[in-house]
């Protein structure tokens, strides 16, 4: 990057949501990326799809163990640009879902735009109506609930039988397992036959409990509430828990244990104020403040505490667990500040690539009889860490072993990005890495265990890649046990796709 | 709309009551967009701010819900400001449904087609100056 351009940048940190102010300057941000995107070519990895729907058999090399079928589905903002407007967040993209089919004749790869609401209005109208994270397209539309906003670009659900496309703030979006195609809006059957869950905010991050249901909560802003979801194995809603909180913030994800739900709300205030281009400009960081800790009772959803730890950041847990003892352990990538998704997402969207404190993976301990908290690092400062995950066999229960996204020690900077996958081992601190080369840059890695083994005991870690010097997409895979001997077996795209966020895997 | 059911609302307008001292001004609302025939269009008309944030109306009506637009006229009303709720009772049970956290679940709108941007409409945005025949169309498109 030269100076100019770097002092530049850091006057914009000083203003308090960069992107939300330019976007009202009538800016243009799709020239500024295609020019920022000539010399910084890894950009390409934040740049718009070409087409609503991609289909293509990949190029398969290495060894495809013959027990690992099925699909991993992802989704992720994809549509960055439409109708002359280019979005002002990475998140604020239009969500496709990916489904990459792991067979005996090989790897293929489908990818559709989620037809939203949103995407239909848009197209109907023939132009960008509706604010997003940052920014707000001129004469923005009116909306009737957050579902008007819905993207179906954030995680997947797959569960009963059902696949289905998540945001953060809305309804899930249903998705024809076999065509991609959007069924629409979802709603879970409710055990009273009511329809009072109608249009309340399911998060990205639902939780399997092990007796199959799953646990979800949802944040209203508005009515300054948190939601929880209990659904059976069978797909019907058991019961919902409302919980208020002021003021509200934006809690991304949670983890369940044998005996609670737990929450940790960063104080990024929730301030409604007219006049605000973009969600995140109706909140405020206020790092004096605590963030708090929210332990519910999962037999009484209404039964709860807060406990305090010093102002943090987080997007993402890995996985917790609680002893007989009422001692809860739990990990999560704690960043000092939510400047990445404020600053960093959102200048990223003009091709500027700004400087944010990075999340580095913490341990927190909670014992439920003294209601205290404390955090300690769980890998040294010098390791940036996201997208934590585990064996799904152990998910809400003790565990061992975290598969994660990292980036460590002194490099060149490159694309910035994260650019390792790392087996880290909570209990014992140990951590194998691969770097991948700088021409690519990781999406999400899984936890894949083998069929029949017992949890983490044999298993892969299954990932995708954005290869930006050659435009190809890449879906790669590991030993568990062995990452830092690099790839077992790749598959390898003929077209490139901008990067996505989370999935799951669904063996056949 | 057939001149059957512009009077029909006239009439109940007459008959809810439109309170206050009388004018002679005239308000036409043309309501868009109606998805179901179901249940009821309920409008309200406030005249100012605090009716609009609280209770009460100068002119409320109760239609049948008819899919496509309906249009319904308030006469003699007092010149002043104004501003407009209406709703679309789908299923007849005399309230705007709302879900586990609050928000509508049945369709809504305000005067000026003014935005709810994460919460009802505001007073600015809703309202209008009634001077003479003034008309608002305003479309229920969820």
């Amino acid at each position: 990057m030269h100076r100019r351009e770097f002092t530049k940048m850091m006057g914009l940190l000083a203003l308090p949501w960069p992107g939300a102010a330019l976007a009202e300057a009538g800016d243009d941000w799709s020239a500024q990326f295609a020019r920022n995107l000539e010399e910084h070519p890894w950009l390409a990895a934040w740049g718009n799809i070409e087409r609503d729907h991609y289909q293509s058999e990949a190029e398969v090399s290495g060894n495809w163990p013959e027990a690992l079928r099925g699909v991993l589905y992802r989704t992720g903002p994809a549509q960055h640009e439409a109708h002359g407007w280019r979005n002002r967040h990475w998140f604020d993209g239009d969500g496709m879902m990916h489904a990459w089919r792991i067979g005996a004749d090989g790897v293929r790869h489908e990818a559709r735009l989620v037809e939203t609401a949103k995407l239909r209005a848009e197209r109907e109208a023939g132009r960008a109506l509706y604010p997003g994270l940052a920014g707000s397209p001129p004469d923005p539309a009116g909306l009737s609930g957050p579902d008007d906003l819905n993207l179906a670009n954030t995680s997947v659900l797959h569960h009963h039988g059902r696949l289905l496309a998540l945001w953060e703030a809305g309804s899930p979006y249903e998705i024809d397992p076999e065509t991609l195609a959007t069924k629409g809006p979802y709603r879970f059957p409710e055990a009273d036959g009511g329809s009072s869950m109608r249009g309340v905010p399911f998060s990205a991050h639902p939780r399997m409990d092990v007796d199959g249901s799953v646990w979800n909560f949802g944040y209203a802003s508005s009515a300054g509430l948190l939601v929880f979801w209990h659904i059976g194995a069978d797909g019907v809603l058991l019961r919902a828990g409302r919980i208020a909180v002021e003021p509200m913030t934006m809690p991304h994800d949670f983890v369940v244990t044998e005996r609670h739900l737990l929450l940790l709300l960063p104080p990024f205030h929730y301030r409604p104020r007219a006049n605000a281009t973009g969600f995140l400009n109706m909140h405020e960081w206020r790092p004096e403040d605590p963030c708090r800790v929210l332990v519910v009772d999962k037999n009484d959803l209404a039964s709860h505490y807060f406990l305090e730890l010093p102002a943090q950041w987080v997007f993402h847990f890995g996985n917790a667990w609680e002893d007989s003892a009422g001692i809860i352990r739990f990990d999560a990538a704690r960043a000092p500040d939510p400047g990445i998704m404020t600053d960093a997402f959102s200048a990223i969207m003009r091709g500027e690539a700004i400087a944010s404190r990075p999340a580095s993976h913490y341990a927190y301990r909670i014992d439920t009889r003294a209601r205290t908290v404390s955090e300690e690092p769980l890998v040294g400062s010098d390791v940036q860490t996201e997208f934590p995950c585990v064996d799904p066999g152990v998910g809400c229960r003790r565990y061992r072993k975290l598969v994660m996204l990292s980036r460590s020690g002194e490099q060149p900077l490159g694309h910035g990005a994260l650019n390792e996958v790392s087996m880290l081992d909570v209990e014992s601190g140990r951590r194998d890495f691969f770097r991948y080369p700088d021409s690519q840059i990781p999406e999400e890695h899984l936890y894949v265990p083998r069929p029949g083994s017992e949890p983490e005991s044999r298993g892969w870690i299954l990932g995708t890649a954005h290869d930006w010097r050659r435009g190809r997409q890449m879906l790669n895979l590991f030993h568990a046990d062995s990452v830092a001997e690099g790839p077992i077996a790749a598959a390898e795209l003929p077209y490139a796709m901008p990067l996505g966020l989370h999935g799951k895997f669904v063996a056949a | 709309m057939n001149s059957s059911n512009l009077c029909r609302a006239i009439a109940l307008t007459l008959a809810l009551g439109v309170s206050g001292a009388a004018g002679a001004e005239t308000l036409t609302i043309v309501i868009e967009d109606i998805r179901e025939a179901s249940g009821t269009i309920r409008v309200r008309v406030h005249a100012g701010k605090a009716q609009f944030d609280g209770e009460g109306s100068v002119a409320q009506f109760l239609e049948p819900a008819a899919t496509g637009s309906i249009t319904l006229v308030a006469e003699d009303l007092p010149p002043g400001e104004y501003a407009i709720r209406i709703m679309h009772d789908v299923n007849g049970n005399d309230e705007l449904d709302t879900n586990f956290v609050g928000a509508p679940t049945e369709p809504f709108a305000f005067s000026n087609n003014a935005r709810a941007m994460f919460g009802p409409a505001s007073w600015e945005d809703a309202r209008f100056t009634l001077e003479g025949e003034v008309t608002q169309v305003i479309s229920l498109k969820p």
